[in-house]
């Protein structure tokens, strides 16, 4: 059975007719929407204050939902450049209330897919050739949707091949919808942009480097040869000669994705050596590569039971490079030393740049605290030889710490976002690692060899 | 012979446009540079606007029979027709991309929103083709048949023509990919427009409540 390579599902089908959801192109229509959510999430403060003054308790929660359903529903409606900066935002816990948080998580890229001509255009532009001419086999509709593009499928010599075609012009909409977003999106959420810059350049770097297939091409050659050792990994071959800045050809690899896979009820051992196989991969990347995939997303990854369980490992869109430094502040924050001696810790903490030298001792102490629980929490599976993920009181108590975080009167204050920049993709990759563990229910020797 | 002669003089034109960025200033400038004679000249073309048209009615001529060569063009329905008859126009255009920007931008400047001499001939070519495919659509239900209206179908779809036209020559993203998804989202559009869709309902609806009565 062939399953969908490279690309998270997309909400639409692909095959027949596909209702066009009204889509507002230009500059001027999407400032508009955004003027439009502007209005109404003000509207929304001001029926919040009134109903204060008023005397009537309003939770500031029900405050923040209805602001977040009201940008939700004005961003859904526009192009997914916008909802993936919203969602690396939202990654981000500490940047946003919470209400916002969940609602950007539900974000998905919509955008009509490419015509055939258009793919034969793509291709002659690349190759002087039409698929057709390209490719023994070539499938004009998508069988997928991409976040900036979709897949087709190929066949050449009788490989199976995933070809994946990118959207013209992605790259000048994302730039053209961060300028657009970002005021706006600061205001509404109460951010100074002096303070969040260098976290918005993070995020625009990385949204922009998706963008560059000879780069993803590079990084995916190199990332799988060197990953190549490890057991029960899969890695799509890619192939230069049939790729471009806009079209990536790589092998048609085979598996279900996550739920599905689920559902056909794998034993505890699948699960527990797809578990093990996919810890192995992200431990090798960070400490011997760093360099990581930085997306771990269920879409990303494609799992077979043949061989006591396989990860096909696809999409090296988003790649993060790990500095030096970086890199031995984060696994120093990891270790059991960190956590027992306070004044390591907040050493370790001033040179992230959670702590700084002017804050006042009962912020510094309320710093050292969250950060040591939240530390003590994350950095569990680290600290031991194995480690359980199907535990189920392991996720739970996750999701209570950050909601108990965002419970904290301080943190909930608090306007300016703190910690190094790089933090944010080496998060969204181990909050999306230990989902996918914890889904898997592996029992996973954590244990660094 | 003669059509030899008339190939000879458009390209010793365009080359000169090209080279100069100007029509030559005069049709002896031409022809001495051709070595022929000045009558040699009008026995082919009256004027050099008349070799403008032709270049474009060439363009067109020529992206439809390329486009037509496509081995899954006959698989296509009309919507797809006409995106691939943009889309090989585009790269003919951009293959003269310094003749066909010069000779747009000068005469869309001229007259917004109104068909350019330059054009004229390019047009008849397109509203035919443009016939041609919404008729092939009618009979795959792609296009919605309205009496009246849809008479004046191929002057709206030239409207959308020159937007392509007019919207390649101010591009100024890098390979024109701008234009790539303005056409994409044009014809979308516009066949949106012309299949059926709520208006048609709406007039049934209409009508049914007038007849009625």
């Amino acid at each position: 059975m062939e399953e969908t390579p490279g690309v998270e599902p997309a909400a639409g089908n692909l095959t027949g007719s596909r209702i066009l959801v009204s889509l507002p192109t230009t500059k001027v229509a999407r400032a508009a929407r955004f003027a439009k959510t502007g209005l109404k999430v003000g509207a929304n403060y001001v029926k919040h204050y009134a109903k204060r003054a008023a005397g009537v308790t309003s939770e500031t929660d029900d405050l923040h939902a209805a602001n977040a359903a009201e940008l939700y529903g004005t961003l859904s409606e526009m192009k997914g450049s916008v909802l993936k900066v919203a969602q690396m935002l939202a990654m981000e816990k500490n940047m946003l209330p919470t209400a916002y948080a969940d609602q950007f998580a539900q974000a998905q890229y919509q955008s009509p897919p490419l015509s055939g001509p258009l793919v034969t255009k793509v291709f002659r532009e690349a190759f002087g050739r039409s698929p057709f001419e390209v490719f023994d086999e070539f499938d004009i509709n998508a069988r997928q949707a991409a976040s900036i593009g979709q897949v087709h499928f190929a066949r050449k010599d009788g490989k199976a091949l995933a070809v994946k075609v990118q959207y013209p012009g992605v790259a000048d909409s994302i730039r053209s919808d961060i300028r657009l977003v970002k005021p706006i999106a600061l205001r509404v959420m109460g951010l100074d942009e002096a303070q969040v810059r260098p976290y918005l350049e993070e995020v625009e770097t990385r949204l922009l480097e998706e963008t560059n297939y000879a780069l993803e091409l590079q990084r995916g050659t190199e990332i799988a040869a060197q990953c190549a050792h490890l057991a029960h990994l899969e890695f799509a071959r890619y192939y230069p000669e049939y790729s471009t800045n806009r079209v990536l050809t790589m092998d048609w690899l085979t598996g279900q994705h996550l739920k599905e896979f689920l559902a056909t009820s794998p034993t505890q051992e699948i699960r527990n050596q797809l578990g093990q196989a996919l810890w192995d991969f992200y431990a090798f990347q960070m400490h011997t590569l760093h360099r990581v995939h930085a997306d771990p997303h269920p879409g990303n990854f494609l799992l077979r039971a043949d061989a006591g369980g396989t990860v096909g490992v696809l999409d090296f869109g988003c790649v993060k490079e790990i500095p030096a430094d970086v890199y031995e502040l984060f696994t120093a924050l990891l270790t059991a030393e960190a956590l027992a001696d306070e004044t390591r810790l907040a050493d370790l903490l001033t040179q992230a740049d959670v702590l700084r030298p002017d804050d006042a001792p009962t912020r510094r102490a309320f710093y050292i605290n969250t950060m040591q629980a939240s530390l003590e929490l994350v950095g569990r599976p680290f600290r031991q030889h194995t480690f359980d993920f199907g535990d189920p009181a392991y996720m739970t108590a996750l999701y209570a710490l950050g909601d108990d975080l965002m419970q904290q009167p301080e943190l909930r204050q608090q306007r300016e976002p703190r910690g190094s920049e790089h933090f944010i993709y080496l998060n969204r990759t181990y909050v999306g690692l230990y989902a996918l563990l914890t889904e898997l229910r592996a029992v996973v020797r954590t244990e660094r060899k | 012979m003669e059509n030899i002669e008339k190939d000879r003089i458009k390209k010793a034109y365009l080359d000169y446009v090209l080279r100069k960025g100007t029509p030559p200033a005069s049709v002896f400038q031409l022809t001495s540079k051709l070595k022929i004679q000045e009558a040699d000249f009008y026995r082919s073309y009256p004027n050099f606007d008349a070799i403008d048209r032709e270049i474009w009615a060439d363009f067109a001529r020529e992206a439809r029979q390329q486009a037509a060569k496509e081995p899954v063009w006959e698989q296509y329905g009309a919507r797809e027709k006409l995106l691939g008859f943009y889309y090989t126009l585009l790269e003919m255009l951009k293959q003269n991309r310094s003749y066909a920007l010069q000779s747009l931008r000068q005469s869309l400047k001229r007259m917004p929103g109104l068909t350019p001499r330059v054009l004229d001939d390019f047009r008849q070519d397109f509203e035919v083709f443009v016939q041609d495919i919404l008729q092939e659509g009618k009979r795959k239900d792609e296009v919605a048949v309205r009496p009246l209206l849809q008479d004046q179908y191929p002057r709206f779809f030239w409207q959308q023509a020159l937007f392509v036209l007019g919207f390649f020559a101010k591009d100024e993203s890098l390979n024109f990919e701008r234009t790539d998804a303005a056409v994409e989202k044009a014809v979308t559009l516009s066949f949106d427009l012309v299949g059926r869709n709520t208006l048609d309902s709406a007039l049934d609806f209409a009508r049914f409540l007038v007849q009625r009565r």
